[in-house]
């Protein structure tokens, strides 16, 4: 192995795992939050993708541009979810990981169908000549940068310390850390459970949104396209720690550059082999996870 | 106990059942079982076959006497008193296992007279097994392992080409132009892990050796990857005069993306169709790889010879608003011939129909494809479906070989950088 594809293999598989950090960050948060596992993470990200697209089919807006659009539509989605579905599944008596799962796990099945349905089954791309960095990719000795992932890696970048910043600085991030230390107890100080929950779907559902956006750029849509993608989100929770925000952003990373090298390594097809490694070799120091507190 | 009345009103149902079931020896609906993914990431494969298996029933059951087909003239099938044809789709969604239960009920719960499908050669490997348990036909229109009609089944067919002809034609293709003086020494095998892939690049692996080539990158690559960039990198570093890809819609479409952004222009492209004969595939990346090549079983073209192929391809598209390709094309091809063999039986018994199409023999001129005829051998593969190479040019699919076939000269290498 030459320097030059070294060195092209770390950029590919940090560009990458910025992108795995950003899907994965919301699947965190919210299981930070509130104890559940949200089993439609990847269709969020999928409906975001054809938000995108729908925005520049339509509007004709560059896919750039269509970002804030799709993360605010995917806030409302998020939201929604919470106070249509797991909201009410949490009322359950017993057995009540169960019923969460159950009930995000039907609600993936049921966005995947309607997507089917309404978007039909054709593989879409955005279109080349609406797209300001598609396909563009720029040079540095040897190494290609493709600059769709280079820009998508750092909205990453910009949306893990702004979501740093809303954690530490803000009211609402108060909030949102005192719900997720003791649910029970914020009420005594009038803090509303159910706003904070509403609210940390909303943003959860945001930045898978912000991911599912920036892979628009370059990636085929369809209504399946996430399955691959939040099989890695939940790797990358696991192996960061259950509910770190900063855990996703360091695993993240480690799933890409794994992913990247092992294929390299081995034949391509056990690429896979890499990461379920990587976590099984956390799993055994740490079980938590890198950065878990639980 | 049973008393006088009730034994007198269950005696009344039995006959009552006999009667009709006396009655339905002449059906009104012939049931085809069609097993396609509908579902997941190659649903839009699935619901294009949908289409394709439309117009088939559409040329059955109606008379279209302007066709020059088996079952066009009259409508229904007349060995059967003019009974329909019905297709019943289950959704595999790619998945072996769940391809064996859908064929499993559409046999025992809705009484399917034969099956169709798959599109995904490892699930017709588990579907044409629960086929040949029951007793009832399995037409393969669009799997082309080779191993699929290796394994003794007495009720698996298939009409169409395997990987192991289409890959010959390919390497003919490659030794004519050594012949003509152009640079063709090495290839770079780039497959997916299932049964299509792995059979496929074992074919290609094996010719290449026999006829000189070498190999310079052999990479088995995992099936809807989210990232192909390690993949890539590899086959711009081996650089070979020829890319040869076998390959599903999801993951060519990734892989020329992948190659646009890690600089890689590879010379030449001799692809095992797949995804590479998709609209959707040449919509989204055709014009970054101009000039590729393609083995099918079908080429437009030939509507210029035959009309019948144009006039199917129109009924197609009207409903579809694509062209036919190599797909939907097979699909098509298959239905029709199932019919047909359904008809010949003058039966809904699997045994008959499995006769029936054993002694199949349908001159190429009365499909819609560039085949000499259609009869099935011991194995139950049809050794005379000759494949096309197509070339994507300019916006469409040129036949570039063999030389009988063809309407244009291939452009080689793709692009002259």
């Amino acid at each position: 192995m030459t320097a030059q594809i070294f060195l092209q293999i770390v950029a590919s598989g940090l560009l990458m795992g910025l992108i795995y950090a950003l899907i994965a960050v919301g699947l965190s948060l919210i299981f930070g939050l509130m104890d559940v596992v949200n089993f439609a993470h990847g269709e969020f990200m999928m409906l975001a993708m054809y938000a995108v697209f729908g925005a520049v089919v339509i509007i004709g807006i560059d896919p750039l541009m269509a970002m804030p659009l799709a993360v605010a539509a995917l806030f409302v989605v998020g939201a929604t979810a919470y106070l249509g579905v797991v909201q009410h599944a949490m009322r359950a008596k017993a057995n009540i990981g169960m019923v969460q799962i159950f009930a995000t796990f039907g609600l993936a099945v049921l966005i995947r169908g309607v997507s089917q349905f309404l978007f039909t089954s054709d593989y879409r791309n955005v279109p080349a000549e609406r797209n300001l960095l598609g396909g563009k990719t720029i040079e540095l000795g040897g190494v290609f940068l493709p600059l769709p992932q280079l820009v998508g890696a750092g909205i990453s970048v910009l949306a893990f310390v702004g979501l740093w910043l809303l954690i530490t600085r803000t009211d609402f991030g108060k909030a949102l850390e005192a719900t997720r230390e003791d649910a029970g107890a914020v009420a005594l100080v009038g803090i509303d459970k159910n706003r904070v929950f509403t609210l940390g779907w909303g943003l959860g559902a945001s930045l898978v949104g912000l991911a599912g956006a920036i892979l628009a750029i370059f990636y085929y849509i369809h209504p399946d396209v996430a399955a691959p993608f939040a099989l890695i989100a939940y790797v990358t929770v696991a192996l960061g720690g259950f509910g770190s925000v900063f855990g996703a952003l360091v695993a993240g990373i480690m799933v890409g550059l794994a992913e990247a090298l092992t294929a390299t390594i081995l034949p391509p097809a056990l690429k896979s082999v890499g990461i379920y490694a990587l976590y099984l070799g956390v799993l055994f120091i740490r079980p938590k996870g890198l950065f878990g507190s639980l | 106990m049973l008393s006088r009345r009730e034994f007198a009103g269950g005696a009344a149902a039995l006959a009552t059942a006999l009667s009709t079931g006396a009655r339905a020896q002449a059906p009104q609906e012939v049931k085809i079982g069609a097993l396609y993914p509908l579902s997941g990431a190659s649903a839009q494969i699935g619901n294009d076959a949908k289409t394709a298996f439309e117009t088939a029933v559409d040329i059955i059951n109606n008379a279209h006497p302007e066709l020059d087909l088996p079952l066009g003239k009259e409508p229904g099938l007349p060995g059967l008193g003019g009974a329909k044809i019905r297709v019943i789709y289950a959704d595999h969604q790619g998945d072996p296992q769940k391809g064996r239960a859908e064929a499993e009920r559409l046999i025992t719960q809705e009484k399917v007279t034969a099956l169709v499908g798959t599109y995904q050669s490892a699930v017709a490997a588990t579907v044409s097994q629960t086929a040949e348990r029951y007793g009832v036909p399995f037409l393969s229109a669009d799997n082309s392992s080779p191993s699929l009609h290796r394994r003794g089944l007495k009720y698996f067919f298939r009409a169409a080409a395997h990987d192991e002809m289409f890959s010959a034609i390919m390497f003919d293709f490659l030794d004519s132009l050594k012949k003509k003086g152009q640079k063709v020494e090495t290839l770079a095998l780039f497959y997916e892990d299932t049964i299509f892939g792995t059979d496929s690049s074992n074919v290609q692996r094996k010719l290449a050796g026999e006829r000189g080539y070498k190999l310079v990158a052999d990479i088995k690559y995992r099936a809807n990857s989210p990232s192909l960039t390690a993949e890539v990198q590899q086959l711009k570093a081996a650089n070979a005069d020829v890319l040869l890809p076998s390959s599903y819609t999801t993951d060519s479409i990734l892989l020329v993306k992948t190659m646009g952004e890690l600089g890689y222009k590879p010379k030449a492209i001799l692809a095992q169709a797949a995804g590479f004969s998709e609209q959707t595939f040449v919509d989204a990346v055709g014009k970054q790889v101009e000039n590729y090549i393609t083995r099918g079983s079908f080429s437009l073209d030939l509507a210029r010879k035959r009309p019948t192929v144009g006039k199917v391809n129109e009924m197609f598209k009207a409903k579809s608003g694509r062209d036919l390709n190599d797909n939907t094309a097979r699909e098509f091809m298959a239905l029709l011939l199932l019919a047909e063999a359904i008809d010949r039986a003058k039966s809904t018994d699997g045994a008959k129909i499995r006769e029936a199409l054993a002694t199949t023999n349908i001159p190429g001129e009365k499909t819609i494809m560039p085949w000499k005829k259609v009869g099935y051998a011991e194995t139950g593969q049809n050794n005379d479906a000759d494949p096309v190479l197509l070339q994507y040019t300019g916006g469409k699919f040129l036949t570039i070989f063999p030389e009988q076939a063809a309407v244009a000269e291939a452009v080689w290498p793709m692009s002259k950088s």
